[in-house]
């Protein structure tokens, strides 16, 4: 760069202001200062040599979304609350036809044709997917109610 | 909001409380019972969603202790709080035997989310549903607390000072009151009034300890938002302004002395990629505030001034520059006069200087006010700050409107026959002979500042900077407007339209004889650099 106009002596309160801001940046902000807490992965930032991809375009889109597979989507529900990416995660199950059951805190899928269905609720066979043992479960006449089903509209 | 008794007055008693030490007997223990008791109830599952459950519990405590008895206890409860806050935070980070960093910020995180959903409850639910005043004024009382820790401690600590707890505070809070609900929808506009007044209050130069965390928050992108496109007709466009010049003020004695430090490159770079991001999202906002961000930018931050003077409204569309036979007074948009937000006809100081000014503009006598306008203009007499630069810019920017409206009154439009003979162009040929080489740079500077998208300022003054090319005396001046307009088209790009549109015809045109300068070949690189710019924008340069 030029000093067109020259240097001019800093003041004695420039210097102090320097001497805060080395101090300072010791301990610059992080990324997770200014987000929500994340339980289960706080962010972690590491240098990555530049031949591994250092961000993913678009993935932030229902379309994305749409391509990953339910394993995928179910991690994302439960170790990101709180985030686009948990609401992403929602709406993509939805649309696949998993319905969550706000009692049991799990996902259902239909695994066919219920053999009642009433007001309150609908009972057959369902898929559901399990935290706890993280998998895929079936269960034989299960009763889905009503009341129990998160039916907001994610729009 | 400054009248006594307002918001900002409660801002204010909040700073100065801050410095109080003499609390009634037993409230520290007080509130340092009720703050665990708080974030004990935040983290457990039954304080119902958002809180609001362990809420009604807690107040009712609260009022228990006594705390809620008078505004004072309140205050100080808020003070004691924010206090044992950020000794928590102090005390994780320098407790080794933590494992990893990012337990730490977790640690600390537990009890500031904690306090910060706790402020933002008070805040929601003080005074009746529908009394927005109470509600800002408790906010601004707080956040005044809150600022008034902040400068505390960073005077006591100094080069110790930790900016994390007081940056989540911030921006947890602001996140908090800026969700989608009608009590704080009804408030919003307050609600960032009070954050910007926090801020300016804070600025780099007051807290420089915080200076990083500062910008963090200046732009976020939620905060960015709402400032630029939530608030409806542009009524916070102003406060956001001024927090850039903010940062702008600071920057200034180092960027001019070109040798950064580390940390001070660190947070240049920060400011320009907010500016990126500004020119990119909203290129009407530098458009609108262009004056005061060039009026406190060094004339040798070249980049950073490009940036702002490249933005133009979203809407236009600007001809390519390098177009052959392009014709700038024929462009539509040329006859309409940008949007200049700063007034800057008041900084023209004192008084009596600006009554004789009119008095010149408007009678072109008497000729003593030619040869006193350098006195006027100059402050000191040492080299590389005789001149009051503000002044200038304004004087420059002020003429030049001024000769606008009156070719305008004429039924004329600004152009190369036009501008010439007035009592404007006296002060600004005066100004190019007169001025000595600093004075005269930022003189220059000052003009080429206008030359930006297609409008009446940037066509008015890309003539007069040509016509005072053409009419100069010595060779002296004209290589100072091209070395002017050089170095501003040898930096990286952005370029503004109407700098690139006046340099192409000062070397294009040839009534201004440009090749046939000494300067121009004055060393090898520079006559290789001149070649290289002919080449891009004309197909053969005059030999």
């Amino acid at each position: 760069g030029v000093a067109p106009l020259g240097p001019v002596p800093l003041t004695k309160n420039c210097f102090f202001q320097s001497q805060m801001l080395e101090a300072s940046s010791q301990h610059m902000p992080h990324p997770s200062d200014s987000e929500r807490l994340r339980l289960y992965f706080p962010r972690n930032l590491c240098p990555t040599p530049s031949y591994y991809p250092q961000s993913l375009p678009n993935c932030d889109s229902l379309d994305f979304f749409q391509r990953l597979s339910v394993e995928t989507l179910f991690f994302i529900f439960y170790y990101m609350e709180g985030t686009k990416a948990q609401y992403l995660a929602a709406k993509a199950l939805k649309k696949q036809s998993w319905r969550f059951h706000t009692e049991h805190m799990m996902w259902f899928q239909r695994h066919e044709e219920p053999k009642t269905i009433n007001d309150e609720f609908e009972q057959g066979t369902y898929i559901y997917f399990d935290y706890e043992k993280w998998g895929q479960r079936k269960k034989e006449g299960f009763i889905f109610e009503y009341r129990f089903l998160e039916d907001r509209d994610l729009n | 909001d400054r009248a006594p008794g307002g918001p900002m007055s409660m801002m204010h008693s909040g700073i100065s409380q801050a410095r109080e030490y003499d609390d009634p007997p037993g409230l520290h223990e007080k509130t340092e019972y009720l703050l665990r008791e708080w974030v004990n109830m935040y983290h457990n599952a039954s304080a119902g969603r958002d809180s609001t459950k362990a809420f009604t519990m807690f107040v009712h405590q609260m009022n228990v202790q006594g705390i809620l008895k008078t505004d004072d206890l309140i205050t100080r409860f808020f003070r004691l709080s924010t206090e044992m806050c950020t000794e928590l935070c102090y005390r994780a980070f320098s407790d080794q035997s933590n494992p990893s960093p990012s337990l730490v910020r977790a640690k600390c995180f537990h009890t500031l989310d904690a306090y910060v959903r706790l402020i933002t409850l008070l805040v929601k639910h003080s005074g009746d549903a529908n009394n927005s005043l109470t509600k800002i004024n408790l906010l601004h009382k707080v956040l005044g607390i809150v600022a008034g820790v902040l400068l505390r401690d960073h005077d006591f600590r100094s080069t110790e000072f930790q900016q994390l707890p007081y940056h989540r505070i911030f921006i947890m809070l602001f996140l908090e009151l800026s969700a989608p609900e009608q009590v704080l929808e009804s408030i919003s506009v307050q609600v960032l009034n009070a954050f910007c007044n926090t801020l300016h209050i804070l600025q780099p130069s007051k807290a420089p300890g915080f200076a990083y965390a500062w910008l963090e928050l200046v732009s976020h992108r939620v905060f960015l938002g709402k400032m630029l496109v939530l608030t409806p007709q542009q009524r916070a466009w102003g406060m956001y302004a001024q927090l850039l010049i903010d940062m702008f003020k600071f920057l200034a004695p180092f960027l001019r002395n070109v040798e950064l430090p580390k940390q001070i490159q660190l947070l240049y770079k920060g400011t320009l990629r907010v500016l990126l991001v500004l020119l990119h999202d909203f290129p009407e906002f530098l458009c609108d505030y262009h004056y005061g961000f060039c009026d406190v930018i060094p004339p040798n931050c070249i980049q950073m001034r490009n940036l702002i003077l490249s933005a133009f409204p979203r809407h236009m569309r600007l001809p390519d520059p390098f177009t052959p036979n392009l014709k700038v007074d024929l462009l539509p948009e040329i006859t309409q006069a940008p949007r200049v937000l700063t007034n800057f006809a008041s900084m023209i100081q004192p008084a009596n200087f600006k009554k004789d000014l009119d008095s010149y503009i408007n009678s072109r006598s008497p000729v003593t006010f030619l040869s006193e306008l350098r006195s006027n203009l100059q402050v000191s007499n040492e080299p590389g700050m005789r001149y009051n630069i503000p002044l200038i810019n304004a004087l420059v920017l002020y003429v030049g409107t001024q000769a606008i409206s009156h070719i305008q009154t004429k039924g004329q439009a600004p152009s190369m026959g036009t501008i010439t003979h007035s009592s404007h162009m006296d002060i600004f040929q005066n100004l190019a002979v007169d001025l000595d080489t600093e004075g005269r740079y930022l003189f220059l500077n000052a003009i080429t500042n206008q030359l930006r998208y297609p409008n009446s300022h940037t066509h008015y003054f890309s003539c007069t900077l040509l016509y005072l090319f053409a009419e100069a005396n010595t060779e002296a001046i004209q290589e100072q407007i091209t070395r002017v307009l050089l170095e501003r088209l040898i930096v990286n790009r952005p370029h503004p339209w109407g700098l690139l549109v006046t340099f192409i015809e000062l070397i294009k045109n040839p009534t201004f004889k440009f090749w046939n300068h000494e300067f121009v070949r004055c060393a090898p690189e520079i006559e290789k650099l001149f070649d290289s710019v002919a080449r891009s924008c004309m197909p053969q340069k005059p030999s």
